[in-house]
């Protein structure tokens, strides 16, 4: 049986916005579970506390659901993430509704989150960001061998289980990573060695979101967000950039320009 | 104890840091000898997982070498080098390797004088950083 | 398994004085996969090569390793012996032991020894995982495109279909000849523009090969080397021109004064080209006043213009030499009478008294208009006075700047340009009228400003250049270039956007889209290769395993060692 919450997004996804399938957590037989509900069906017990990221099941049922208006629930980080698909022609914009859902604040001292308050907020009351990540403060004032340390404790916990790529909605390529391959990740042991997180860092440089999926799959509690917040730091730092804006393009993606141009060597 | 003696690595471009390596050695410049060449073709086309992979597996510095800025051969080649290797640093710093042990420089085909300053230096630095934390361990 | 042959040259003492040739032999013997190490005294001499090759045959080699010298001058030597021995050129890897370790490493043998060992452990790693490579070859259309109908397009039209190649000429106005045109005679020997452009025309209308579109405007090319296919718009039709190669002449203009000096307040301030159109019909003054480097040599456009000197001796000589009443001048910054005929015309200028005047941008020249004509008041750095020069007529030595639809006519090509919106050819020096595109060609002042003589040099090289592809009929493209794994590939675009050669799409097959490279436009660079998340991308010859196979053999000769 539908709930009120349910009756509520129905409401809203299809009569108002014209969706024709709304993408939601709901729970089944005890367990909070992704589905994808046809309009006119019912929504059943409809949960909006669960932080997983629909936008994963989105990317990945995309190329089989050809036609039709899909409505999901979008909180600030989904919204961030969707921009990143719709940057790679992964879904057609025009096919997506959202539903903006602020975040509790509960939820958002969880995250760490400094952008919580989607650009639209249907359900939910918005809340201040969190005042930072307390980690950052404590690994800033290490030194370089302590940070090492760290994290190379931290990274020893791995058991390459996948989960953080798996569950991530902006890691595009997940069926065949590379970090399974021996090519860049010589070790073949668990946990894997310093190339396996070092290059999945680097992966998700001009991507990440923060939405911290992957540290809430990962088991062995790797903090796993922080590393991607220190690096988003770094990224904006040295190219002003924030991924999540379907409007801007990574530096990644672009030349140098202005200042950045050095003059070319006279001598050839 | 002997002196530590850092295990080098550097992509060269086969148009200008490369040749630029040769005419070092046509002119008999003389460097430390830590100091080992992957050609490629353009520094554009050193993957980052290489740079993350050979620091990972111990090898104490990586140099990355191309064209000048205007110079490249593949035109815009290396401007994404000058993206991509800062962030690579960045990388490294944040789990806690310096981010000296990667340096990105360009050399011409021209300045053989110039490809053995920047080989001199990096050597220098490294020797400076001591063996890479990651040498021999094993996961 | 692969069966790798290591071949260590001494070249004579250059490497054998400093590595240990015998021990690095005795060390490559042990590296997996090698089932034979030899050396040579040395290895690109006539008994070098053969005893390869030999070795080659009686070891039944499918990987070579040549530890000597530099790739970039003997690759292809070797290259060679293995195709002669039936392996696939693409299965040899050089190892550069001589100018990154021999001539480097003088006074440390025993580190040099070492790092030999090393390189050559990293290079049989490459080579056990090398792989055939067939090249791919296109056809070429075999005509030419000339877009632009000044000289220099004029100069490489004709030449083209002088030899035989069918050629279409782009002019955008009604008329050819370009800037030329309005240019009656040319410096240094006077001789009259008219001749030679009538003479080129003639050549061209008199030629099967050639087809000149007057009015025709270029509104797309697509394509690549060989194969193009260039778009012409003019008079209310369009027309396909499939071609081999395109010459780009589109030359530049005349940089036209924004308020400068009473540039349009004062009927007696006007620009070169203009004194051009007068001396031409005759009305010839009888005081004149040349400004030189007007907008050219300071902040925002640098550059020096070359050709507007010679063109202010030209026209000054006109002026003197017809009348003798004549008082004519000319205010610079430097005479740039370049070449070993132009500076004669200096001398005469002076000779028949021509009166020159530096001035600085500290303190630049003013136009005063007077009752009876205007005054030119000009700062002479070198007698350090101001002097006051009355004028008929004041002119302007603008320089040439680039065609205002430069940067389209750059996209549609997708060549570059530099920052004053000339295009940028692919080396100063080494290919100065070819694009780093292939089969796109760059002559005349659409380059940098040229004078009549540069135009035609550069056109005539433009059109030899251009005429290489097409009497080849054939390109062949070395099979480095890059491909993707489709079953790997997530289309993420990354590798698109990287491509500096536009070689990249994404396509769709069987509901995948996956990146597709053509072969032909990829020129090897290896950038896409590097924005791929995924590793899908690879560049033959130089693919990721290749690579983190030498990382991987460096790790391990470093750990043996301690």
């Amino acid at each position: 049986m539908v709930n009120d919450l349910g009756r509520k997004l129905a409401k809203l996804a299809f009569e108002e916005r014209g969706a024709d399938m709304l993408l939601v957590m709901r729970e089944e037989h005890g367990n909070v579970v992704p589905a994808m509900v046809p309009k006119g069906e019912d929504l059943g017990d409809v949960r909006l506390d669960i932080p997983y990221q629909l936008i994963t099941i989105l990317e990945n049922i995309y190329p089989w659901v050809s036609k039709g208006r899909i409505a999901i629930i979008t909180r600030r980080c989904d919204e961030k993430a969707l921009a990143e698909l719709v940057k790679r022609k992964y879904v057609d914009d025009k096919r997506i509704v959202r539903i903006g859902l602020a975040c509790s604040e509960d939820q958002i001292r969880r995250c760490r989150c400094e952008d919580p308050v989607p650009s639209k907020v249907d359900l939910g009351e918005p809340h201040a960001a969190a005042k930072g990540d307390e980690l950052i403060s404590r690994l800033e004032k290490m030194s370089q061998q302590e940070r090492l340390e760290f994290w190379a404790g931290q990274f020893k916990k791995c058991n390459k289980c996948f989960g953080c790529t798996l569950n991530c909605p902006v890691c595009f390529c997940d069926d065949d990573c590379v970090l399974e391959d021996r090519t860049f990740v010589a070790e073949p042991s668990v946990p894997p060695g310093l190339s396996f997180h070092m290059i999945r860092s680097y992966h998700m440089i001009d991507k990440c979101i923060e939405c911290g999926e992957c540290e809430r799959s990962c088991p062995a509690e790797i903090p796993l967000l922080t590393m991607r917040k220190l690096l988003a730091k770094d990224m904006k730092e040295l190219f002003k950039f924030r991924p999540g804006d379907e409007k801007t393009v990574s530096p990644l993606n672009t030349t140098l320009e202005g200042e950045q141009l050095e003059d070319g060597c006279d001598e050839c | 104890m002997a002196e530590f003696s850092p295990t080098i690595l550097a992509f060269c471009c086969n148009w200008c840091s490369y040749a630029g390596a040769d005419l070092a050695g046509v002119s008999r410049l003389q460097m430390p000898p830590n100091i080992h060449i992957i050609r490629v073709m353009c520094s554009a086309s050193v993957k980052p997982e290489y740079v993350l992979k050979a620091i990972s597996g111990g090898v104490d510095g990586v140099l990355v070498l191309g064209c000048h800025i205007g110079d490249c051969h593949y035109m815009t080649g290396n401007h994404r080098t000058a993206k991509r290797m800062p962030l690579v640093q960045k990388v490294l710093k944040e789990v806690g390797i310096d981010e000296k042990r990667l340096r990105l420089d360009w050399v011409s085909a021209s300045e053989g004088e110039k490809f053995q300053k920047v080989v001199t230096d990096f050597v220098d630095e490294v020797k400076q950083l001591g063996p890479n934390p990651m040498r021999g361990v094993k996961w | 398994m692969a069966r790798v042959g290591v071949f260590v040259c001494h070249c004579g003492l250059n490497i054998a004085s400093t590595v240990d040739i015998e021990k690095v032999v005795a060390y490559a013997r042990g590296l997996p996969d090698v089932v034979v190490a030899e050396h040579n005294l040395y290895s690109c001499s006539e008994e070098g090569l053969s005893s390869i090759r030999k070795s080659i045959e009686k070891n039944k080699l499918d990987r070579v390793v040549v530890a000597a010298c530099t790739p970039r001058t003997h690759e292809p030597l070797f290259r060679k012996t293995c195709e002669l021995a039936g392996v696939n050129k693409y299965l040899f890897e050089f190892v550069n032991i001589r100018e990154h370790c021999a001539w480097i490493h003088i006074k440390e043998p025993l580190s040099a020894t070492d790092k030999a060992e090393k390189l050559i452990a990293m290079g049989v790693a490459k080579a056990r995982l090398l792989e055939p490579q067939k090249e791919t070859e296109s056809s070429v259309i075999p005509t030419a495109v000339v877009i632009g109908g000044g000289l220099t397009g004029l100069t490489a039209a004709a030449s083209l279909a002088a030899q035989g190649i069918d050629t279409h000429l782009i002019e955008r106005e009604e008329k050819l000849g370009g800037v030329l045109g309005d240019v009656e005679v040319i410096s240094p020997e006077f001789s009259k523009s008219g001749d030679l452009i009538g003479q080129l025309v003639k050549e061209l209308k008199g030629s099967r090969h050639a087809k000149v579109h007057l009015g025709a405007k270029v509104v797309a090319v697509s394509g690549f080397i060989g194969n193009f296919e260039v778009t012409v718009e003019g008079k209310g039709k369009q027309e396909k021109i499939p071609a081999g190669a395109i010459i780009l002449a589109t030359g530049a203009q005349e940089f036209m004064p924004k308020g400068e000096y009473g540039f349009k307040e004062m009927p007696e301030v006007v620009t070169q080209l203009e004194l051009e159109r007068r001396l031409a019909s005759g009305n010839v003054p009888r005081r004149a006043v040349f400004i030189q480097c007007v907008g050219s040599r300071q902040p925002g456009r640098e550059y020096c213009s070359r050709i507007c000197c010679n063109a202010s001796l030209k026209n000054a000589l006109r002026i003197v030499r017809t009348r003798p009443d004549s008082r004519v001048s000319i205010i610079h910054r430097d005479i740039m009478s370049y070449g070993t005929a132009s500076e004669r015309l200096y001398r005469e200028a002076s000779d028949r008294g021509v009166v020159f005047l530096r001035y600085g941008l500290e303190r630049i020249p003013k136009v005063v208009r007077k009752k009876d004509g205007v005054v030119v008041e000009v700062y002479d750095e070198t007698i350090d006075e101001m002097v006051d020069l009355d004028t008929d007529l004041v002119v302007l030595a603008t320089p040439m700047v680039s065609r205002e639809d430069a940067r389209d006519l750059g996209k549609l090509l997708k060549v570059p340009l530099d920052k004053y919106g000339f295009f940028l050819e692919a080396h100063v020096k080494l290919r100065p009228v070819e694009f780093a595109t292939d089969g796109v060609f760059i002559a005349g002042s659409a380059r940098w400003p040229s004078s009549v003589t540069e135009c035609m040099g550069q056109g005539l090289a433009a059109a030899a250049k251009a005429s290489i592809p097409i009497r080849r009929g054939k390109v062949v493209v070395e099979a480095i270039t890059a491909s993707a794994d489709p079953d790997r590939c997530a289309a993420c675009g990354n590798c698109v956007i990287a491509c500096p050669y536009e070689a990249i799409e994404i396509v769709e097959e069987h509901g995948k889209r996956y990146a597709k490279v053509n072969e032909t436009k990829c020129k090897g660079c290896g950038t896409c290769v590097a924005a791929c998340p995924n590793d899908a991308m690879q560049q033959r010859g130089f693919t990721s395993q290749q690579l983190s196979s030498m990382i991987d053999a460096l790790i391990k000769s470093t750990e043996e060692e301690t």
